[in-house]
């Protein structure tokens, strides 16, 4: 490899031609990020995905604190019985910020109720926690995503516009059996899933 | 290129100077550095086909023969990660950026405390290793709590990380001498890149530190009853999103430092150089919620302001990526280059080294572009978790920074050790191998992400084909499987020309193949009055590294406290 002579080329980047073009760039560069961020912070606040709850938001029933749950002591919270909170009658019940409620479990491998089903046209607040290490609840086909912890809960609000069926997959590293955590997640007709019960 | 620039600075009295017998320990010390690295990465490399078979719907994990070497799927990908993220990068790096700003000063160590050093990291690693090996830690780089590894893996990989900072310490420490020793002086860039780098590693770290010690350790060791997930995701994170720029500063230090030269140009300008290492030193920690976006019970609010201070750390890559356009294309047209991009044809693609380096930037600009779409929260819950992160980072770490550093193994082990690199074609081949191959993983991969197949995960023996058939997968799986045989195959060209080169007999002096350390566009000048005022007002690292501990504490003091406030003591579990 050899090096030009310093003479043979025309004309080389000087020191003032390299320092316009260098802030020109730094501007481009500030313009980028600013637009990328009021961008996002667009999407963020017209709610183009369902944001995650920060653990203050939902009052529920039984011993569940700021999005803390004692995973050892599932049986007292509503999560003793995952699925879609019902009435006697087996009808939705709304929660007092006009939402269903569907508890889901995630532990051993599985997912409890072992078929997800909600209703589509009306919002449902999915609460999601582990019983023993982390999991991952992504349902295929929309932008449901999250992390689920032991101890923790996992809530976000999302209204299915469409019926269908569609997988919720563990997406987070659990142990020998995790690429087996994959379960049924089903939106019923508006009609029909009001009676959804087992 | 055989002329070696002036040392940058002559010894002074009170700083005694490098000596040969010091020089040559050193140099023994950075081969070693950087031969532990490249066998680390041999036998991670050596397990990343397999699972890129496994992402090609092929399960190779019931073979009795490889059944032998390794338990599970997962016990093979800990491997993997740990190894190529973990150890190649820390023990290249540690060589690395103590040689550089030691040569660039002409500055004498204590040879005794940097063998010493390398002593412990790899007695960290050792250690580490056994419970890896015998699948008693079988869980993955990231060691999410409560899955519960033996304690020897926390512990090993602990000694291995205070290690690093061992080393950060002594160059840092030489780096002062040097400043008292020569008042008013412009620190010289390449130690001022290395100084910044390993500053921002010292107050990355920390999150790691007190997750493994406080947390971790007394935890495995059965001395109290639990640990919170979800506090020990986030201290891990603290250290984890900057440990990728730990990974890719040292690259970033050859592409502006020494590339230009080697392709036959001049660095641009060091003043800009500068700024982005000083931004890089203050904005690349308080940015790691960006890895927990999808994690419960943290408020959506520090959430966006992590993720516009990571918008923000992108600046100085986008100044890193204008510094090497301009310094190459520089180099090109005093070649004869002309046109708009024609200019490209006159780089030395017959240089494996200056090839490898070229390649790797260009991976990083769809890796970089990547990150920023990994980076907004609207967009992180489609690829959370997915194949396409690690078709993200194959192109970031596993490419930029991990080719950029086979690409310096070219001269600096003949810098090193006298020895002639063997077969420069073979090298050639193995650079374009690799490129060629990360780019096939990092289509099939992004693309099976999209679709919403998890990362992680033994797809290939799911139980549940029916989900992933569902998905029209066949074309990204059969160019993810192709391109782990292509990678296969750039490794083994790679290593036959390293093996060989190391195991040849030196001819050389030494010395005789420079640091290709290039000369400056618009250099920063030797003193402190003369300089331009970007340069003294960059050239203070250690008030920019408080500046960067405040904002660190400023940004992860709200998010912490309520998870202290509301700790959960989660038991431990084995579930592989
Ligand atoms: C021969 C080249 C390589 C191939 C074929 C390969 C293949 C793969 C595949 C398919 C995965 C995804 C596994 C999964 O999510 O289940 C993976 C994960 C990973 N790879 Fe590589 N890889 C290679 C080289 C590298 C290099 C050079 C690095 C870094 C320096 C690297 C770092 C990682 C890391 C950190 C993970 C994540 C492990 C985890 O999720 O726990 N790989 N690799
Ligand atoms: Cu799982
Ligand atoms: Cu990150």
């Amino acid at each position: 490899m050899s090096r030009a002579p310093e003479s043979a080329p025309p004309a080389r980047l000087d020191h003032h031609a390299l320092e316009r073009y260098e802030t020109a760039w730094l501007g481009v560069a500030a313009v980028m990020t600013a637009l990328l961020f009021v961008g996002v912070l667009a999407s963020v606040v017209s709610g183009t995905y369902p944001l995650l709850d920060a653990g203050s938001g939902h009052a529920h029933d039984g011993p569940i604190v700021r999005g803390r749950v004692d995973p050892k002591n599932l049986a007292a919270t509503p999560f003793a019985k995952p699925g879609l909170v019902v009435d006697a009658a087996g009808q939705p019940l709304l929660n007092d910020q006009g939402t269903l409620d569907a508890y889901i479990v995630a532990g051993n491998f599985t997912f409890q109720p072992a078929v997800l089903r909600v209703p589509a046209g009306v919002p449902v607040t999915l609460h999601v926690t582990a019983t023993d290490v982390a999991h991952g609840f992504e349902v295929t086909g929309t932008n449901i995503n999250a992390e689920i912890l032991p101890g923790h809960v996992a809530s976000l609000t999302v209204t299915f516009r469409h019926p269908g069926e569609q997988h919720a997959i563990c997406n987070e590293y659990c142990g020998v059996g995790h690429h087996n955590m994959i379960t049924r997640f089903v939106v019923d007709p508006p009609a029909t899933g009001a009676k959804e019960t087992q | 290129m055989t002329t070696a620039l002036p040392s940058q600075s002559a010894p002074s009295a009170a700083l005694p100077g490098l000596d040969a017998a010091t020089l040559s320990s050193l140099k023994k010390l950075t081969q070693y550095y950087a031969v532990t690295a490249f066998i680390a990465l041999m036998i991670g490399v050596l397990l990343g086909p397999l699972q890129a078979l496994n992402y090609g719907g092929i399960n190779v994990y019931d073979y009795p023969l490889l059944k032998v070497l390794i338990k599970s799927y997962y016990q093979g990908l800990t491997l993997h990660g740990v190894l190529n993220a973990l150890v190649f990068t820390q023990f290249f790096i540690s060589g690395w950026m103590l040689y550089l700003p030691v040569r660039d000063l002409n500055v004498r160590p204590n040879m005794r405390f940097a063998w010493f050093t390398y002593l412990t990291m790899t007695a960290g690693l050792l250690t580490a290793a056994v419970p890896l090996l015998t699948n008693d830690a079988t869980v993955l780089y990231t060691f999410y709590p409560p899955l519960e590894g033996s304690p020897v893996f926390y512990i090993g990989a602990a000694v291995m990380v205070a290690a690093s900072l061992l080393v950060a310490g002594q160059v840092v420490w030489l780096w002062l001498a040097w400043k008292r020793a020569h008042p008013g002086r412009v620190t010289p860039v390449v130690t001022y890149m290395s100084v910044a780098t390993w500053l921002m590693w010292v107050v990355a770290a920390l999150g790691l530190v007190v997750e493994v010690v406080v947390m971790l350790i007394p935890w495995s060791l059965g001395l109290t009853r639990g640990v919170d997930p979800l506090l020990a995701r986030t201290l891990f994170w603290w250290t984890g999103h900057p440990i990728v720029y730990f990974w890719l500063l040292p690259a970033y230090i050859s592409w502006y430092a020494f590339l230009p030269r080697q392709a036959g140009g001049r660095m641009a300008s060091e003043g800009l150089t500068r700024l982005a290492f000083a931004m890089f030193l203050v904005f690349s920690v308080p940015v790691g919620l960006h890895h927990q976006y999808a994690d419960p019970n943290v408020q959506n609010s520090w959430k966006i302001i992590h993720m516009f201070l990571t918008f923000l750390v992108a600046v100085p890559s986008l100044l890193t990526a204008f510094s090497a356009a301009a310094s190459l294309e520089d180099a090109a047209r005093a070649q004869g280059g002309r046109g708009l991009i024609g200019w490209v044809r006159r780089l030395p693609w017959g240089n494996a080294s200056m090839t490898a380096q070229v390649l790797a930037m260009v991976s990083f600009i769809f890796g970089g572009a990547g990150g920023i779409v990994n980076a907004s929260m609207a967009f992180s819950p489609v690829v959370h978790n997915t194949a396409w992160i690690p078709g993200h980072f194959h192109i970031t770490v596993g490419t930029a920074t991990t080719l950029t550093f086979m690409g310096v193994m070219f001269w600096l082990v003949p810098h090193l050790t006298g020895k002639r690199l063997a077969s420069p074609r073979t090298a050639l081949a193995s650079v374009w191998w690799w490129f060629t191959g990360m780019m096939l993983f990092a289509l099939g991969m992004h693309w099976q992400g999209l679709a919403g197949v998890p990362r992680r995960a033994q797809v290939s023996a799911s139980a549940q084909q029916a989900v992933y058939d569902a998905m029209h997968l066949g074309l990204p799986k059969a160019i993810t499987a192709a391109s782990g045989i292509v990678l296969f195959v750039a490794a083994i060209l790679f290593y036959a020309v390293l093996w060989r080169t190391l195991l040849s007999r030196r001819v050389d002096d030494p010395e005789s193949t420079p640091i290709p350390t290039s000369e400056a566009i618009s250099a920063a000048g030797e003193t402190l009055a003369g300089a331009s005022p970007l340069v003294r007002r960059t050239e203070p690292l250690l008030a920019l590294t408080f500046a960067a501990l405040v904002l660190v504490i400023l940004v992860y003091g709200p998010v912490i406290a309520p998870m202290l406030a509301n700790y959960q003591f989660i038991p431990g579990q084995r579930l592989w």
